[in-house]
């Protein structure tokens, strides 16, 4: 029952309002959008809890079932899922992308707007709960569409051909992904002679070493776009900085985990010589994809496309515990997985905010320093930008402490994995030079650019209340429950390691 | 109340006035009383815990159930020895000065409240990593510690030296951290948990999970975390810089939390360290070098508050190097008590310092010059303080100082290890430290009361032109709470050594040979910068040339050094990533689109000619396609 309210209310309802509530006036709309995502939210919260089934034949001549259940790998991402769907809606108060009208270009009504964010909730919410193959690609497909129409069409306001760039990079980047992983699905299928998640291990661990290997590489690459490893990554900085800040919330907190969600469902547990055969390579990628990212933010000047790369270098933490092939591995994984998504969510609140307030996030342009004139909202950057490097307490440290260690001590290719290991801790490192670059320009200064200071005194100051107004109301509420979820993340780890651990030793065979 | 419920209890008590003071930050007074009184807390349950404190040898280490990620424990438990009782009340001590100093000193400060709070979360930091008994939760206090300095030291963000200082801290001490947490790492995953004690006991067995050059290697990592951040060569430079702070920040990460936190943790890990030579190598001659270096520093500096922060760079070097030297029977309490004594005496000079620069306005030695006189309780306190630092017999420096330098004798004696380095180097730094604490002395008591606005001549700023205090908008008289704490400290200092009495510290007696050989090189030191003292700065004696003034104050020019071998190239290496990222990574995705372009063009003129050969040609190129496809996966 909870798992069908969860996928039917916000489902529902977002098609009707991409489709026959089209006119719908704005505030009905939003209101309309945040009791569907609550109510879907709340579902899948006890749905998380009780964790029932739904069993259904579908397409019954290729064996695909409507079969959807939640383990304790998917209940995490389940949760996050499901408050994310809820205060990115709740967003929609804050920021209204459908009433830019720059270069009076038409937009679309507020109503596709939050339609569409609330069938991205479904699609991910059905990926993460389908417990048949065929049926996960399906609902990690239907994700796809409503992403591409949040991006082309209430994206950045400034520029119609950034958007139409970073659309259709970001739908043809991963449709391609999606025809290998749906090639690598079908052979699966296939051989195994079953799509069923649950039987699918012991069916496919007849296979011999060919094919498990050829499975595992055409998966992985698939879904190495959507994670996305290097050198798959670069649709994430162009689509990121054009999305609104609610897609951009979406792409760094859901849909991105669906990729790794992804790999440890379907090559890690399935094939899993294959995948162990290929994890060198994969950890190799995860670990470049770290200094690569984080040598990219030393230097770059957009702050909506550092945060998307140093998405890159989290993610790369998150591959390094998965190909370590360990219990301990898949559990950083999963633990980093879940921090990476509220941290994000949270930094691309934050930058979203302030390119909403100044127009651009150029960090080259000075600007008032944020702890001076809104210290709310420079509280949660700071704090955001510390959980980013890994503070231990915050969110982030967990799984980067846990990655290091299952990769220090890893179930095959120890080599190669422990040099992995040294590499990803200087990683770590170079998070901190640009975590504390964007600090030091952003986040601390003068209450007044050095050019303004001619200005009497109070005309500047009030001249930068109008700038940069601290945050209030909806979005310090999203902000509120944002850090709150980084912080009890980081204290207490236990909420989640607990939850994944029986799951995570089952799937990796116990040992280490 | 058991040791183990103290110990807790220290932790958390901080802790939580942290988040209290923050949440009651628009209420400036309040906010600060609170975070006040929880340091007043945290002394009392110290006090209690030196009381019930297990007798030697007789850890307390509660037996719980541990968490499981995997294969690896994690345990998450806290300990009390002896020596941690003895440690967590010297810090609390500190803690509880600096705050009630802060309360004067900072008056004025808008942010006052947020201040308070990271002081406090900087002390159940610091507390966590003493009472650690798992190597996760010392990495949690490690890290949160060198946070708590970046909010510190970069307090008056409005200032870009400390902006920078603040940013320069903690990209050092983060940079030294890669080896802390590889070695920590290494460790944990070798013993197949995060329990101090287990691996301990793991890594210390015949079994060991690794060979010994890789236990060595683990240790040199961890090693290294410690040389950052204690500020021990080659990360030594953030320290100095770190002066930009406000004062009381100085005296809490100088005396008793972030640089003395290495010292507890291979304290902790002291089995294992005794075992790996080649880690007491790297301490031993890193600790050398410094020792001395710094101490030359400190002789030359144009600032007294720079000088007090490469003495504190030199003494800390004189604790680890105890820990380098010693021997499996000594132990690692000689090192313990080195921080005990360093922490007394060092916060009592940073906060009378403070105190002398809201007299003179800066922290300048041309500015100090006379600032102690009509203050007699500085002038004394500042006595007292800079003769524990120059080791004089009896005080509480001097006593721990002896009994470095008698377990370097030992260490030497006894072979293996860098032991004779050591004491060379110990000897060295003793007539060195002797001669800048005169120095320190004579600047602060010399007979000439400055002038209101201090004369400075071409040549006297620091490279930062000098430290600038804020003023507190207060004439230079403490309240009687600050006097008070003052006064605990001077008398401490004098009597410190007395906590030998109780058996907290477990270390050999002193050798009255040696302590008449210090004392007497001491006098040798003391003497010559007396002597030399002439009618100017006893610096002049020393640092003659405006050159030798800018390198001292430079700290040999390190700064220079670590831009040029790290920054530069890294950001050098950054820039051609992002130009890679741009145009090779990304290059063949656009290729991609554009050849899909030239194919969709190439394929619309087919069709509109329609021309049976082209048709063929598809149809073949499909075939070729379908057939590939059924090889590839015909198995």
């Amino acid at each position: 029952m909870a798992l069908i309210l969860m996928l039917l209310v916000p489902g529902a309802v977002g098609l009707w309002l991409v489709t026959g509530g089209r006119g719908l006036d704005a505030h009905t709309a939003r209101v309309v959008a945040l009791v569907a995502a609550t109510v879907g939210g709340l579902a899948a919260v006890v749905a998380a809890a009780m964790r029932p089934v739904v069993d259904r034949a579908w397409i019954p001549d290729l064996g695909v079932r409507w079969h959807f259940a939640i383990d304790g790998i998917s209940a995490p991402l389940v949760v996050l899922t499901a408050v994310i769907g809820v205060l990115v809606v709740a967003h929609a108060w804050v920021e209204q992308p459908w009433t830019d009208t720059h270069l009076g270009l038409p937009r679309g009504s507020a109503a596709t707007y939050l339609g569409a964010l609330l069938l991205v909730e479904t699609g991910a919410l059905a990926a993460f709960a389908a417990r048949d193959a065929v049926l996960f690609f399906i609902a990690f497909e239907v994700v796809l569409v409503p992403m591409w129409v949040l991006i082309s069409r209430y994206g950045d306001p400034k520029s119609a051909a950034a958007r139409a760039d970073a659309s259709a990079r970001f739908i043809l980047y991963t449709a391609v992904g999606s025809t290998l992983m749906l090639v690598g699905i079908l052979l699966l299928v296939g051989q195994a002679g079953t799509a069923d998640l649950d039987a699918l291990p012991a069916a496919a661990g007849a296979l011999g070493q060919g094919p498990q290997t050829l499975i595992a590489v055409l998966l992985t690459l698939g879904l190495a776009v959507k994670v996305p490893v290097f050198p798959l990554h670069t649709w994430l900085p162009a689509a990121h900085t054009t999305a609104p800040t609610a897609g951009s919330v979406l792409l760094a907190a859901v849909l991105l985990k669906l990729g790794t969600y992804g790999l440890v469902r379907l090559p890690l547990a399935n094939v899993p010589d294959g995948f162990a055969r290929i994890a060198p390579g994969l950890a190799i990628a995860g670990v470049v994809g770290i200094l690569w990212g984080g040598l990219i933010c030393l230097v770059e000047r957009d702050l909506k496309r550092l945060i998307a790369f140093s998405s890159v270098a989290h993610m790369g933490f998150v591959v390094l515990g998965l190909a370590s092939g360990s219990a301990t591995g898949l559990q950083a994984a999963l633990i980093g997985n879940i921090a990476h998504g509220v941290i994000s969510a949270l930094l691309f609140v934050i930058v979203g905010g302030l390119k909403h307030r100044w127009g651009s996030v150029d960090l080259a342009v000075v600007r008032p320093a944020l702890r001076e004139v809104s210290p709310r909202l420079g509280f949660a950057l700071i704090l955001g930008l510390a959980a980013g490097l890994g503070l231990p307490g915050l969110a982030g440290f967990w799984g980067e402490f846990l990655a290091l260690v299952a990769a220090w001590e890893p179930a095959h290719h120890e080599g190669v994995l422990r040099t992995c290991a040294v590499i990803a801790a200087v990683g770590a490192a170079l998070a901190a030079a640009y975590a504390l670059r964007v600090a030091r320009i952003v986040w601390v200064g003068d209450a007044v650019p050095d050019a303004a200071t001619d200005d009497p005194v109070a005309g500047a100051l009030d001249r930068i209340d109008t700038r940069t107004p601290d945050t209030r109301g909806v979005e310090l509420a999203v902000l509120a429950v944002l850090v709150a979820a980084v912080v009890t993340i980081g204290v207490v780890p236990h909420t989640v390691l607990s939850v994944t651990a029986a799951a995570a030793e089952a799937l990796v065979g116990g040992g280490r | 109340m058991s040791a183990l419920q103290v110990s807790y209890l220290l932790v958390l008590v901080p802790a939580l006035a942290a988040v209290a003071t923050l949440a009651l930050r628009r209420w400036q007074g309040p906010a600060t009383l609170v975070s006040v009184g929880a340091a007043l807390v945290s002394l009392l349950l110290a006090v209690v815990g030196l009381v019930v404190a297990p007798v030697r040898g007789t850890d307390l280490v509660p037996l719980r159930g541990s968490y499981a990620v995997g294969g690896l424990d994690l345990p998450l438990q806290l300990g009390a020895g002896p020596a941690t009782a003895a440690v967590a009340a010297v810090v609390a001590l500190v803690a509880a000065a600096v705050l009630v100093f802060t309360r004067w000193y900072l008056a004025a400060d808008d942010r006052l409240a947020v201040f308070a709070a990271t002081v406090s979360l900087f002390t159940a930091a610091m507390m966590l990593v003493v009472h650690s008994r798992d190597l996760v939760l010392t990495v949690v206090g490690w890290e949160v510690m060198g946070w708590c300095s970046y909010l510190l030291i970069g307090h008056w963000s409005r200032k870009e030296s400390a902006r920078r200082a603040a940013l320069k801290a903690f990209l050092v001490t983060r940079v030294a951290d890669i080896g802390f947490v590889l070695g920590v790492v290494g460790l944990c995953a070798g013993a197949g948990s995060t329990g101090l004690d287990t691996v301990v006991a793991a890594w210390t067995s015949d079994e060991a999970p690794g060979s010994p050059a890789l236990r060595s290697t683990l240790l040199v990592l961890v090693v290294i975390g410690v040389l950052g951040k204690s500020a021990q060569f080659p990360f030594q430079d953030w320290l100095p810089d770190a002066m930009e702070g406000p004062t009381p920040a100085s005296a809490l990460i100088h005396a008793a939390t972030m640089v003395a936190a290495g010292t507890v943790v291979l304290a902790q890990l002291f089995e294992v360290l005794v075992l790996a030579d080649g880690a007491r190598w790297v301490l031993g001659l890193a600790t050398a070098v410094t020792m001395v270096g710094a101490a030359v520093l400190a002789l030359g500096q144009s600032d007294l508050k720079r000088l007090l922060a490469w003495s504190t760079v030199s003494q800390v070097a004189i604790m680890l190097s105890a820990l380098a030297t010693t021997t499996r029977d000594v132990g690692p309490d000689p090192a313990l008590f080195h921080l005990w004594s360093h922490a007394i005496f060092k916060s009592l000079l940073f906060l009378t310092i403070g105190w002398l620069s809201v007299i003179a306005g800066s922290t300048l030695a041309s500015a100090l010059r006379g600032a102690g006189h009509g203050h007699p309780l500085a002038r004394v306190a500042w006595l007292f303080g800079l003769l524990a630092l120059a080791g004089a017999p009896f005080v509480v420096g001097g006593l721990s100082k002896e009994h470095v330098v008698v377990t370097a004798y030992e260490g030497a004696a006894s072979a293996g290890g860098p032991g004779v380095v050591v004491l060379a180097a110990l000897l060295v730094t003793v007539v060195l430290t002797a001669a800048y604490a005169v120095r320190a002395h004579l600047v602060v008591s010399a007979p000439v009361p400055n002038s209101p606005i201090p004369p400075l001549g071409p040549d006297t700023p620091g490279p930062n032109g000098g430290i600038g205090e804020k003023s507190t908008g207060h004439a230079g008289m403490p309240s009687a709470p600050v006097l008070a704490s003052l006064a605990v400290l001077t008398v401490l200092t004098v009597v410190g050594g007395l906590v030998l009495l109780t058996g907290l510290f477990d270390v050999h007696g002193a050798s009255v040979w040696w302590m008449v050989l210090t004392t007497l090189l001491i006098v040798i030191g003391g003497g010559l910068a007396w002597l030399a003292r002439g009618s100017g700065d006893p610096r002049d004696q020393f640092v003659r040339t405006p050159r030798h003034r800018a390198l001292a104050d430079s700290g040999f020019g390190a700064d220079t050094a670590y831009r040029a071998l790290v920054a530069r190239p890294v950001l050098g290496l950054a820039r051609v990533v992002a130009f890679l990222d741009r145009e090779v990574v990304d290059g063949y995705v656009r290729g991609a689109a554009a050849s899909a372009g030239v194919a969709g063009w190439l394929a619309e003129r087919g069709h509109r000619r329609e021309s049976p050969s082209a048709g063929l040609g598809l149809l073949a190129l499909g075939l070729l396609v379908a057939a590939g496809t059924a090889v590839l996966t015909w198995r």
